[in-house]
């Protein structure tokens, strides 16, 4: 109840603070911005290999208060770190920033989406990526992917896809490490096996290879692991699509999971 | 035959155990007797515990090493080797190594303890704050005792841990995360005493293991993060009386207080003593290491060295006094505490046998100290760093410029974490080697602002790690004399493991990943591992009962025991 009642008397006092301070907070939130949120976040809350926030609505933040909680304690699960404890000014310059971007400017990716969506099919992209439910899973979901990523990162990810593989956000397999990161190894016998990590300890390497299947290594059973850092699995559509398609497949993904 | 560690000292007490046990079976068979003939054994079953657990002296803790059945202090002696004089689980056998017993903690949280053995019990501590007995042969409680810890209890600065246990004459000593010292009855658990060390609504905290030595207990405190004023408090043994108390940071007009400016800075400096040291009784020298001035990463509040944060104090234990002391690195602005476990050996350096002391710090640096008198002998980066160009020829640090954190971000190695930290080293006297597992990875540190409000975060600043395939760790074998690298066998990702060594010549460790391996102490190279399913956060030890030496570590929630 006394959580509740100082949510109430913070919601309360926060708009003739933000009234009188207004212009200052956006700015010193700014820099504070800069420094600790661009990396994922993007120039400007324009997103990147984290979600956008120059959206009118925040799927996760609300409200103010959720905001601030979500700064404050970070979301372990989806990758969005504690960065560090801020003070109470600079979460209120923080969370007075992130607004001015939600109600300044709107993320609207080049493109027809439609369109898109056509050309999403005709690629055949369905084959290794699932959809609501629909598609191969040898590479990431999509269903909510534009809630998730900024334009630029899914930009990036249909012409460079190995620029910039996805961190993984869960325990498993381990915070920060990269997903879909392609390995190549060779048993003592000559047998090859070439396909994505799944998880990694000192001893072991789990692997699903391009046809789905699952192979359990132990290292010093192989001649060579090689963790094949800078590829993908996923090929590049720099040469296979106009600038306007590329567009338009990068609009269609940037909505999907809710419309901006 | 084939335990030659464990033959030689399966003495008397092992005996009179297995007797103990053999009664205990006689009850369970007798089924439903008399109550008479049921209250006449429990009466001779009370007694022949009673003879079994013999207290342990101070006189037994000043020579835990040559007890290697039980593990009496923290780090296993008073020179914090972490290293078992038994050799039953050796290089040559370590394969066939298979699990004996395990056991679930009763709440969910993180275990980073050392488990105490004493004559066929374990004390083990469970997080936040709970001790409990339990029978080294099967793995089943005897006792437990959790205190009752306040909901709004303040822990910033570490997650609320408990690292363990002391044990003198019938007393078990824990600290808890409400900033109190209890002492148990070791054979029932039933508090004996239980005091304040520092105020919780001030952020006081406690999660090290006590040090017991002659009639008194030694605690330091957590608390930087909140600007706490470190102390280390002697406490009478039997009462729990404080004996003294020694400020980590010196009052106006105390030597060392010119090292904060001219503000208010040094009332809310840290200087945390978070964890357990080391003691030479020849010296009559208690060693306590301090850990990272407040706020964090802003020393705008602070200017100047910031005595004695990140520092080793020489203390006399019978009054407190300070005789000398080292401080690894001044000024600090990354959070590097300097609370990491301290090694007491023995070495010859030009020609002369020299008392020392050594520490791989947080800091990067591995340190060696001659510890009678705090002379800095050598030091060497044991991790990768790119703070300093070395050390000078008294140890302090050349800082290279432009790694102070900024509102930007600026990238440093080691990382916010440290390339060590709580978790312990090894000492082993058969190899005179220093195993220690490091931590490779870098931060981003970010500056910020800090006010100072009681019992709420007082950092300025923070970081962002750089993780994931950008990072690594490895388990060391330094040369304890120089520093310099014997082998390492690399782990996956930076972890927080300690590492034990035996007499065996195997060096036990384990991996975030969960794997618990055994190393050759030589070599490196690795012999034996499991995979326990659990990032290995506890710190392993050793014991041995009935003739058989088992390992003890805890994973996830679980402490696994094995035996072969």
């Amino acid at each position: 109840m006394r959580v509740v009642l100082l949510g109430l008397a913070l919601a309360t006092a926060m708009p003739a603070l933000a009234a009188a301070q207004g212009a200052n907070d956006v700015a010193e939130g700014k820099k504070l911005f800069t420094g600790l949120c661009v990396t994922c976040h993007g120039f400007d809350g324009a997103g990147g290999a984290g979600p956008p926030l120059n959206r009118p609505r925040l799927l996760s933040a609300p409200d103010d208060a959720s905001l601030r909680n979500i700064i404050a304690e970070g979301i372990p699960n989806r990758g969005m770190p504690r960065v560090r404890r801020v003070t109470d000014d600079e979460m209120r310059q923080l969370v007075a920033y992130v607004r001015s971007i939600g109600k300044s400017a709107r993320a609207v990716a080049r493109g027809d989406a439609a369109r898109g969506g056509q050309l999403y099919a005709k690629l055949g992209c369905v084959s290794c990526h699932i959809i609501s439910g629909n598609g191969g899973s040898l590479g990431p979901e999509l269903t909510n992917i534009g809630w998730i990523r900024g334009a630029d990162y899914l930009r990036q990810a249909v012409l460079e896809p190995a620029a910039r593989l996805p961190q993984g956000n869960l325990p498993i397999p381990a915070r920060g490490y990269n997903e879909y990161l392609p390995v190549t190894v060779v048993l003592r016998d000559g047998a090859e096996v070439r396909g994505i990590r799944l998880n990694e300890d000192v001893f072991t390497i789990q692997i699903r290879d391009t046809t789905g299947k699952f192979h359990s290594v132990r290292k010093s059973d192989a001649a060579v692991v090689r963790k094949e850092t800078g590829s993908s699995l996923m090929p590049s559509y720099a040469n296979r699509l106009a600038a306007g398609e590329i567009d338009d497949l990068v609009a269609y993904l940037s909505r999907l999971g809710g419309a901006l | 035959m084939s335990r030659p560690g464990i033959r030689d000292s399966l003495g008397a007490e092992a005996l009179r155990a297995k007797g103990t046990r053999d009664s205990a079976r006689g009850i369970r068979d007798s089924g439903f007797g008399t109550r008479k003939a049921i209250t006449t054994i429990v009466v001779l079953l009370c007694a022949l515990v009673t003879s079994v657990r013999a207290q342990v002296s101070y006189a037994r803790l000043l020579k835990a090493e040559s007890d290697p059945q039980n593990w009496l202090t923290y780090a296993g002696s008073y020179k914090s080797h972490r290293y078992s004089g038994l050799d039953q689980i050796n290089r040559r056998n370590v394969s066939s190594l298979k699990l004996a017993w395990a056991y679930q903690i009763q709440r969910a949280g993180i275990i980073e303890t050392s488990p105490l053995v004493v004559d066929g019990v374990m004390y083990l501590s469970e997080p936040p704050s709970t001790v409990t007995a339990l029978d080294v042969r099967s793995g089943r409680p005897l006792w437990t005792y959790s205190p009752n810890i306040p909901p709004d209890v303040i822990v910033i600065g570490s997650p609320p841990v408990n690292r363990g246990v002391a044990i003198l004459d019938d007393l078990v000593y824990v600290g808890t995360v409400h900033g109190h010292l209890i002492a148990l009855d070791s054979k029932s658990g039933t508090v004996r005493w239980d005091i304040v060390v520092g105020d919780n609504k001030q952020g006081y905290y406690l999660t090290l293991a006590p040090l017991a030595l002659d009639g008194k207990v030694v605690v330091g405190v957590s608390g930087a993060e909140t600007g706490i004023r470190g102390f280390v408090d002697a406490y009478d043994a039997k009462i729990g009386k404080l004996a003294w108390r020694t400020y980590t940071i010196p009052a106006p007009g105390e030597p060392g207080f010119e090292t904060w400016g001219k503000g208010s800075g040094w009332q809310t400096g840290g200087g945390s003593t978070w964890l357990t040291g080391s003691f030479d009784p020849e010296l009559n020298l208690l060693y306590w290491a301090t850990g990272n001035p407040a706020p964090d990463w802003n020393a705008d509040n602070r200017p100047g060295d910031n005595l004695y944060t990140d520092a080793v104090l020489a203390i006399d234990p019978s009054n407190g006094k300070i005789k000398w002391h080292f401080q690894f690195t001044p000024e600090d602005v990354h959070d590097w505490d300097s609370n990491e476990t301290m090694v007491l050996f023995e070495a010859q350096i030009g020609g002369r046998e020299r008392k020392l002391l050594a520490q791989a710090n947080r800091n990067g640096f591995y340190y060696v100290l001659d510890r009678a008198t705090g002379e800095f002998v050598t030091g060497a980066p044991y991790a990768k760093q790119t703070w300093a160009d070395g050390l000078d020829a008294k140890g302090r640090p050349i800082r290279k410029k432009g790694i102070a954190p900024s509102l930007e971000g600026t990238l440093v190695f080691p990382n916010i974490q440290g390339a060590s930290n709580w978790f312990s080293p090894s000492y082993s006297p058969q190899t005179k080697l220093f195993y220690q597992a490091a931590r490779e990875m870098g931060t981003i540190y970010y500056k910020g602002a800090a006010v100072y409000k009681p019992g709420t975060a007082f950092t300025g600043g923070g970081g962002r790690y750089v993780n994931g395939d950008d990072a690594s760790g490895a388990i060391r074998a330094l040369d304890a004399t120089t520093g310099k690298m014997k082998w390492e066998f690399p782990l996956l990702s930076p972890g927080w493991t300690s590492v034990l060594s035996t007499a065996g010549g195997l060096v036990f460790g384990g991996s975030e990943e969960g794997n618990f391996f055994a190393l050759d102490a030589e070599t490196g190279k690795p012999l034996w591992d499991t995979q326990i399913g659990g990032a290995v956060r506890g710190i392993p030890m050793s014991y041995g009962v009935d003739g058989k030496q088992y390992v003890a570590i805890a994973a996830g929630f679980t402490l696994f025991v094995f035996a072969l």
